[in-house]
């Protein structure tokens, strides 16, 4: 019963629950990227942008995904998220409420310039495109055993270079941000 | 339901990325907003994947977990030069890091 249940969920989260399974998160989304994007306070800030993660790892599983919005859960709000927070509580001891220039480089007016003509230019281009207005496939699947096939398979090279990579970046921040007055 | 409303969401996504790292002074959000895109990046990605003709081929879903991948060692050292100029500098301001500046 439980299981039969899951199945049908899982086989096809948008046949089961609609669209606004995607679309509610994806609304969320977007308010809480923006909330982060023009929050005056660090914390505030970062929690916006954890929740946005968030957000975006329901919207992956919604799709149909589940292990990439598990990926998406675990490595950005358990790791890439607490990284920051710990960043800004590292470098920002006393002055967490008032940022001195909340803004340099363009500036709010330049950023939101930038922002709104790469926009602009992005939607005129999908909402052309014949592609963006494919009916949706009924359903698509991604097990967890193929995509460990295909990981230790076709793409085992890639995943060799991403260890090493992963490996020098990690030892590599390590030692960057060692104390070395200390011994 | 079509592609339209997933690439429309990535775009917005993007956008407000790149807005954060242009127009924001310190080096944390400047991180967060190359975040928020990287975020944008990955959106396409699946959405590509959902409405492929061959989503059995799986290539759109590998492809998002190096980018995860990549995009969290990219974060780590990120943070830990922040920390480092932070250590130097005592700020974590981009415009007071302006040492190499002529």
């Amino acid at each position: 019963m439980m299981c039969a249940f899951f199945n049908t969920v899982c086989a096809d989260p948008l046949k089961f629950l609609g669209n606004w399974f995607v679309v509610l998160p994806a609304i969320v989304l977007l308010l809480a990227a923006g909330a982060s994007v023009v929050a005056r306070n660090l914390i505030h800030a970062a929690l916006f942008l954890t929740l946005s993660f968030i957000a975006l790892g329901v919207v992956f599983i919604a799709l149909g995904a589940e292990f990439v919005g598990l990926v998406q859960l675990l490595v950005y709000v358990g790791a890439v998220a607490m990284v920051i927070v710990f960043a800004i509580l590292l470098t920002h001891p006393a002055q967490l409420e008032k940022s001195r220039t909340p803004f340099s480089g363009l500036g709010p007016a330049g950023g939101a310039a930038v922002g709104f003509a790469v926009l602009a230019v992005l939607l005129a281009f999908i909402f052309a495109s014949p592609l963006g207005k494919k009916p949706l496939p009924p359903s698509a699947a991604a097990p967890v055993a193929a995509i460990g096939e295909a990981l230790m398979g076709d793409y085992v090279v890639a995943l060799i270079a991403l260890g090493v990579l992963l490996t020098a970046a990690l030892v590599g921040a390590a030692v960057l941000a060692m104390d070395d007055k200390k011994p | 339901m079509t592609l339209q409303i997933l690439l429309a969401t990535s775009a917005v996504l993007f956008a407000f990325g790149l807005a954060a790292a242009l127009s924001r002074s310190n080096a944390i959000m400047i991180l967060i907003g190359i975040e928020l895109m990287l975020g944008a990046a990955n959106l396409n990605f699946i959405a590509f994947w959902r409405f492929s003709e061959n989503p059995s081929g799986l290539a759109g879903i590998l492809f998002v977990i190096f980018s995860i991948a990549v995009a969290a060692a990219g974060a780590a050292v990120g943070l830990s030069i922040i920390i480092l100029v932070h250590r130097r500098i005592r700020s974590v301001e981009v415009d007071d890091a302006s040492n190499l500046k002529g």
